[in-house]
């Protein structure tokens, strides 16, 4: 079922179809509020990712018509605002929405929040994770490559752990600060990419395959296959 | 009307200072009045009644002469005579058996018979009385002696016109004190304009206040000594203004200035390529360098934002009691691969517990560590440490390297100092992050400080009691 975006900002709306399109989403675009209502009355949509600032009809409203027939009702609603205030938020999350997204957002952090809420309860966690030939015991915390135990930190494992967990997303630097270290705020993204430089020396350096990849200006992930950068 | 008019009263300095003024004028005027007509009437009487007094001296005088009860029996008239041919004096003659000798009343008029005082009676003796006009009397009786033997004479009479004299007088006394009133008030409104003037012209050089004035003060020579602290004051309130707009512009300006970088970066790079075809390598490269450039931008705008929220008043902080070497640990186990790349070691010690909003406390704490691993000394370690002072707690990171020279120590604080202009990380620093710290602290009521000597630099967050 597909995504419906509303978002009036030519720009925006582009590269948000193209880009969850990549993702792997099926994405439908409305540049105005009335006709994103529209769509989401009469197709069938799995989440509707809402601008608040749309001409004619503005978020609020969309958000307040769609909780108020039952067809849609229970889509959910991620929405963007560029004004990061409280009561913006609060406002939002009152009228129903699911999640909010404050502009300017990393492309990555979109596609998340979007996993996150197509997901349909809590994700089954895994006692044992397998990434090309390496195996991840997460009961034992132990972790093994062709063979050999590879001894990592607590740190080392936490984020070894998330980056397998989501395999083939790739994860910002602030969802990895956020997940790994309980740090919500944009830190200094030296402090990522030195962990990482770190995990990657014991995981993949002795290693012919590497299995953590950086894809630049986004930020990394984790998989076998490395397809080329898109 | 009324309310408006109560709130007039309760606005207007010069209305209410009339209106005490006046009330007081009146007050006065209607107590002065009172006193004097209270004087002048007590006057009066007494001078009625020494002469009653006198009269009747004069007829005890008149009986005692020989051949006067011969006169009494035939000619009572000649008693009245010599009464100064008053009409209003009433004189009557009382035998010791009580029997009237002669009545000398022409209009009749009944009034009571006090006690006879003896030879001499004082004013005590003189008791009041109301005439058939009611109009106020006095009457006092005295004894004579006649060749025929004692005799009661009684002497009284009627003060008609000086009562009508007496509501003349309050009637006057009233006048007076209404018109000295009114002129207080026109007077205390003249005076009041007058008085106030010096606040005219300070409300008048105030409004001449701009943006672009805000170097100009209010005359504080001219200005009356009880207006000086108001003066002062205001003066002070513009150094203040012009202090903060100039910071404001300053901050502009520097605003501008730091977009400048990343955006001739984005602007020359894009440029550049899109002159010639690249191959797809190259424009990957391109984009990726642009990406890092604008996240640097959306971070400067984000931090901006967060300081300018920091500075309302409204924030609110999850506030929770943390222990504070947990703090410093889980930090340190943020920076632990960073400071390994940079030969770095970190420590943490100390004990106790801060009062916190955790996420911002991670904050401040992140943009100490990240200046420190940044300016750390190879191969030195960095020590994360809390203390306990009182009820205070310290919370500080220190990092051995080249001291700071004092005179960059106390900017160090504001938005986009940087102690050396040439030194500019690409991607982590946005110079706002000791300004964040500061802020973070001012919104927990707490302080950060800064010490730099002996090749070690230390900065402290130092919360007030948990």
């Amino acid at each position: 079922m597909p995504i419906l975006v509303i978002e009036d900002e030519p720009k925006i709306g582009d590269y948000l179809q193209r880009g969850l399109t990549e993702s792997g989403f099926a994405v439908r675009l409305a540049r105005n509020g009335r006709d994103g209502l529209a769509m989401a009355t009469d197709g069938e949509i799995e989440l509707i990712v809402l601008d608040v600032m749309l001409p004619r009809m503005d978020g609020w409203q969309v958000l307040e018509a769609l909780r108020g027939r039952p067809e849609t009702e229970q889509i959910p609603v991620l929405f963007l605002t560029a004004r990061d205030d409280v009561q913006d938020r609060v406002r939002g999350l009152e009228l129903g929405a699911d999640d909010y997204l404050v502009k300017p957002f990393a492309f990555v952090e979109l596609v998340a929040r979007i996993r996150t809420l197509l997901r349909r309860g809590p994700p089954r966690e895994e006692d044992l994770i397998r990434v090309g030939d390496m195996e991840i015991d997460v009961i034992r915390r132990r972790v093994r490559r062709g063979g050999n135990e590879i001894v990592l930190t607590a740190q080392e494992f936490g984020l070894l752990h998330l980056l397998a967990r989501r395999q083939g997303q790739v994860l910002s630097r602030s969802i990895i600060a956020s997940h790994v270290w309980d740090m919500n705020f944009d830190s200094d993204t030296n402090v990522i990419d030195a962990a990482v430089r770190r995990l990657r020396r014991k995981v993949d350096d002795p290693f012919g395959q590497k299995l953590i990849h950086t894809r630049r200006g986004m930020g990394y992930v984790c998989e076998a296959q490395p397809v080329a950068a898109a | 009307m009324k309310a408006e008019g109560l709130s007039n009263l309760r606005h207007s300095l010069a209305l209410r200072i009339t209106v005490m003024f006046v009330t007081l004028v009146a007050l006065a005027a209607a107590g002065l009045g009172t006193y004097l007509y209270r004087a002048f009437v007590a006057e009066i009487e007494r001078r009625d009644d020494i002469q009653l007094l006198g009269k009747l001296r004069q007829v005890q005088i008149l009986l005692g002469r020989p051949g006067a009860a011969e006169l009494l029996r035939k000619r009572p008239d000649f008693f009245r005579d010599t009464m100064s041919g008053q009409e209003n004096s009433l004189v009557r003659f009382v035998a010791p058996d009580g029997r009237v000798l002669a009545d000398i009343n022409a209009m009749g008029e009944r009034y009571p018979v006090p006690p006879s005082a003896g030879a001499t009676p004082g004013r005590s003796a003189i008791a009041s009385w109301t005439s058939r006009g009611g109009e106020p009397g006095r009457v006092v009786a005295g004894s004579a002696k006649l060749e025929s033997g004692p005799l009661t004479v009684i002497v009284a009479r009627v003060y008609g016109e000086r009562s009508a004299m007496f509501a003349r007088y309050r009637q006057r006394i009233a006048a007076a004190a209404g018109v000295s009133a009114l002129a207080a008030a026109l007077l205390a409104a003249l005076l009041l304009r007058r008085g106030l003037r010096p606040l005219r012209t300070i409300a008048s050089h105030a409004a001449l206040v701009r943006p672009g004035t805000l170097a100009q003060r209010l005359d504080l020579e001219t200005a009356p000594s009880e207006l000086r602290p108001l003066v002062d004051a205001l003066n002070g309130m513009l150094a203040r203004l012009q202090d903060g707009y100039a910071r404001l512009s300053g901050f502009s300006a520097d605003l501008a200035h730091e977009f400048r970088t990343p955006i001739t970066n984005l602007l020359g790079q894009s440029q550049v390529m899109l002159a010639q075809p690249r191959t797809v390598a190259e424009y990957e490269q391109l984009i990726a360098s642009n990406v890092e450039e604008l996240e640097r931008l959306a971070r400067m705008i984000e931090s901006m934002l967060f300081l300018a929220r920091a500075g309302q008043a409204d924030v609110v902080l999850a506030r929770q009691p943390l222990r504070a070497l947990d703090e410093l640990e889980k930090m340190a186990g943020f920076y632990e691969g960073m400071a390994e790349e940079h030969g770095l070691r970190l420590a943490c010690t100390g004990s106790g517990s801060v009062l916190a909003d955790p996420a911002l406390l991670r904050r401040a704490l992140a943009n100490l560590l990240s200046n420190a691993v940044r300016h750390a000394a190879e191969g030195s370690t960095i020590t994360l440490r809390a203390e306990q002072h009182g009820a205070a707690t310290e919370l500080s990171v220190t990092n051995a390297g080249p001291a700071i020279p004092p005179e960059h120590l106390a900017h160090l604080f504001e938005r986009f100092y940087r102690a050396d202009p040439a030194r500019r990380d690409a991607a982590g620093s946005t110079g706002l992050g000791l300004s964040i710290v500061r802020a973070i602290m001012d919104l927990h009521g707490g302080m950060a400080q800064v010490r730099s000597e002996a090749g070690q630099t230390r900065f402290s967050l130092v919360f007030p009691a948990a």
